[in-house]
């Protein structure tokens, strides 16, 4: 079972994917922002990493850059963002391989973006 | 008579007088020329002549010497041929008619004595001579006269004398003339070619002088007023001379008007120079743009009371105008720096338009200058240049206020939309079984909306604000009702914070006149700040007073608190404290915008007291007394 790393300090955003993954049969851990975020990497085991931008103490951002500069290159990270300046963000997060998520999203399409990065993944019923 | 006198003076004047002049030179050359060429060929064919007779004497004296040699032809066993060998030899060389030797009257040798019939019997004689007798004959045919020789031969072997005559052809031979003459007729051909050749020349420069003569004449009234008319069209081209006529029009014409301008500025440097404070030069210092006139690449001629106080110049004296500097952060090193960089190495200014900035220290705000290079291309002047240099700090402030105001509300309003998105798709999915599950989905999708509204209610306020549109609904106001709605409001908001949201209120209130909606948001602006910028377990007081005229509503926290350095920005149009835990934090920059704008068409206004990091405290004086109120009701209300 896969497992997704969801991090966002708006606790719906959190509720409702967290949901939406699951029942997607999705191994789900959470944290509310990209030093907690950081925390969960350490323990190892995550295959994906979907993350707000804007989050207190650590944005997700400075999030991604810090993961990719200790060597976590393969890891795939989703950054959801509410900017209008989405294209730019999207080429500056180029060389850190991160993919820009625009908001606001339909969960379905946001768990079928998960789904086309990690492989199919069978539904439990 | 007139028309010929017409024509004859339009040939003399116009164009054709260097033909007409050089036939008449060609003329005048070519008779001096015959007549000392004639002159010239007698002289040489009487030198020619003279030659041949001087030659013929001495081939004749020749002669004699070699028949005296000879031995005596009548003694036995002479021969004649000797002689007449001799006298053969002599005629092969001498052109003569006839040649004989008498001994006496007999003939001892001749040759063609035939010919000596022609000559007069006067002539003739057989006395033997003592010296070479020359006598001319005259020829019937009128040529030269043939001469007729006679000299004596002494033999020594004959004991007389012997007689010795000749007829000389008188004319020398026509090869000998021939020669005589080719040399003055080469001559002649290579003058008459020579002088072809330099006529050609002539011709042509003096049919252009002829039409500059032809202008001069007929524009030498107003030469000063219309110099071009000199130029001559190109009608039938140009030669040399009336190009370069042309171009020295061209110069002149340009030259006068250099020195019309010249005269111009001087005119102009002096008068301000010499008034100091003319009225030109109190109307530039009055503008308040920096204006710099700079000659000769780095001489600043000019520069007024902006552009002295910009870069540090001395208004009244100009020695410390110089644009030497070193290169460096402050506007004037800047800007000088900028000028210096517009003069390119061929010693011109390129234009250029370019906002210098800088940098914020010691409590003063970053600036922003907008400068122009602007070359003066008079006359030869080419390091000469007009700067303008314009303070557009507010504007880029407000510009970049602007774009993050966008960037904040794209945000502001996407993140409620993310969640009524997500939770409203959910819902239909049926993913919720649970209704109290259900019911909080619907509760947090109202709340976004509600949030939304909020958000678009407050960026219309702007709008109406921004064109003075805005209108109150004037009403008696319930101050306790009203700041009890708005705690209510965002209670919720607080204790997810664990925020201790506090109202304190006296016993008794007046009631104000306002507009409620509006007052309405301004409480809950003031109240959405101080929860966002009070960290968690913090505490928010909401108060108010009634002093004098004011009621007085009181926001007070012990949050984050402002640098006394913002305290007047943030209640500008579209900014932010920059402090980094505001900046963390999103927001539009209107809200205070908006509830001071409202607070102060309702006569009142917003103070803050603040001390970063030890909370702040906004209050809100708003008039309550009948006569203030009904003086707003009519001010406003409508």
């Amino acid at each position: 079972m896969a497992r997704i790393l969801l991090a966002d300090d708006d606790a719906h955003i959190v509720r409702v994917m967290s949901i939406w993954l699951e029942r997607h049969g999705y191994d789900l851990v959470t944290a509310s922002n990209g030093a907690e975020a950081l925390e969960v990497l350490d323990r190892g085991g995550i295959d994906l990493i979907v993350s707000d931008m804007n989050m207190p103490v650590m944005d997700g951002v400075a999030m991604a850059r810090a993961i990719r500069d200790r060597g976590e290159v393969d890891v795939p990270i989703l950054l959801l963002t509410a900017r209008c300046d989405q294209q730019k963000l999207a080429g500056q997060m180029e060389e850190y391989r991160v993919l820009v998520y625009p908001k606001p999203f339909v969960p379905s399409k946001l768990v079928a973006e998960v789904n086309r990065l990690l492989g199919p993944v069978p539904t439990t019923p | 008579m007139k028309r010929w006198w017409t024509q004859l003076t339009g040939f003399l004047t116009a164009e054709e007088v260097p033909r007409w002049f050089g036939l008449s030179l060609v003329l005048i050359y070519l008779v001096g020329l015959a007549t000392v060429t004639n002159v010239g060929i007698r002289q040489a064919r009487r030198e020619t002549s003279a030659h041949f007779r001087g030659s013929a004497l001495y081939a004749t004296e020749m002669l004699v010497d070699r028949l005296a040699s000879l031995p005596d032809p009548s003694l036995p066993g002479g021969q004649n041929s000797p002689y007449e060998r001799a006298m053969g030899e002599f005629a092969a060389h001498v052109p003569v008619r006839s040649v004989r030797l008498l001994n006496g009257e007999r003939v001892l040798a001749s040759i063609d004595p035939s010919d000596f019939d022609g000559v007069p019997a006067s002539t003739r004689s057989l006395a033997i001579p003592s010296e070479m007798e020359v006598t001319p004959l005259r020829r019937s045919d009128g040529g030269a006269p043939d001469l007729f020789l006679r000299a004596a031969v002494h033999s020594s072997t004959i004991s007389d004398p012997l007689l010795l005559e000749v007829v000389l052809i008188g004319e020398p031979p026509a090869s000998i003339s021939f020669a005589s003459h080719a040399g003055a007729f080469s001559v002649l051909l290579v003058v008459l070619g020579a002088f072809f050749v330099v006529y050609r020349c002539l011709r042509e420069q003096l049919r252009g002088v002829a039409r500059i003569a032809d202008r001069l004449y007929a524009h030498r009234d107003r030469i000063r007023d219309e110099l071009t008319s000199l130029r001559i069209a190109d009608s039938n081209g140009l030669d040399g001379v009336t190009t370069a006529w042309n171009e020295l029009v061209n110069l002149t014409q340009h030259l006068l008007e250099t020195v019309q301008r010249t005269e111009a500025n001087q005119e102009l440097s002096r008068v301000l120079q010499n008034s100091g404070g003319g009225a030109l030069a109190e109307a530039l210092h009055a503008v308040p743009d920096g204006i710099i006139h700079i000659r000769d690449e780095s001489r600043v001629d000019y520069a007024n009371a902006t552009a002295c106080r910009l870069l540090g110049w001395n208004t009244h004296g100009s020695s410390d105008r110089t644009l030497d500097g070193a290169d460096g952060s402050n506007a004037s090193q800047q800007i000088l720096s900028l000028i210096r960089g517009s003069l390119g190495p061929d010693g011109k200014y390129e234009p250029c338009t370019e906002v210098v900035e800088t940098e914020e220290e010691k409590g003063e705000p970053a600036n922003s200058y907008r400068v122009w290079v602007v070359p003066l291309t008079r006359g030869h002047h080419s390091g000469e240049c007009v700067i303008l240099i314009r303070d557009v700090s507010q504007q880029m402030r407000a510009e970049r206020a602007r774009e993050e105001f966008v960037t904040q509300v794209t945000h502001e309003l996407r993140t409620p939309l993310t969640n009524i998105r997500a939770y409203a798709e959910t819902l239909s999915s049926g993913m919720f079984e649970d209704p109290k599950v259900i019911t909080e989905c619907y509760n947090v999708i109202t709340k976004e909306t509600r949030r939304l509204s909020r958000l678009i209610e407050d960026i219309l306020s702007v709008s109406q604000l921004e064109v003075g549109s805005i209108h109150l609904a004037v009403d008696n106001v319930d101050l306790r009702a009203l700041l009890t709605d708005g705690v209510r409001d965002v209670r919720g908001v607080a204790e997810e914070k664990s925020i201790d949201l506090q109202l304190v209120l006296p016993a008794k209130l007046e009631t104000i006149r306002g507009d409620r909606d509006k007052l309405a948001v301004v409480i809950n602006n003031l109240l959405g700040n101080a929860i966002k910028y009070t960290p968690r377990d913090g505490t928010v007081i909401v108060g108010c007073q009634m002093s004098g005229q004011e009621a007085m509503i009181t926001v007070k926290d012990n949050g984050i608190g402002i640098d006394a350095m913002d305290h007047a920005r943030v209640f500008e149009k579209f900014q932010r404290g920059r402090d980094p835990e505001v900046q963390s934090e999103t927001g539009t920059g209107i809200g205070l915008y908006t509830a001071r704008e409202i607070v102060r068409r309702h006569g009142g206004d917003i103070d803050l007291i603040s001390e970063k990091g030890r909370g702040s405290t906004f209050m809100v004086r708003l008039p309550h007394r009948e006569g203030r109120a009904a003086a707003l009701s009519t001010s406003v209300d409508g």
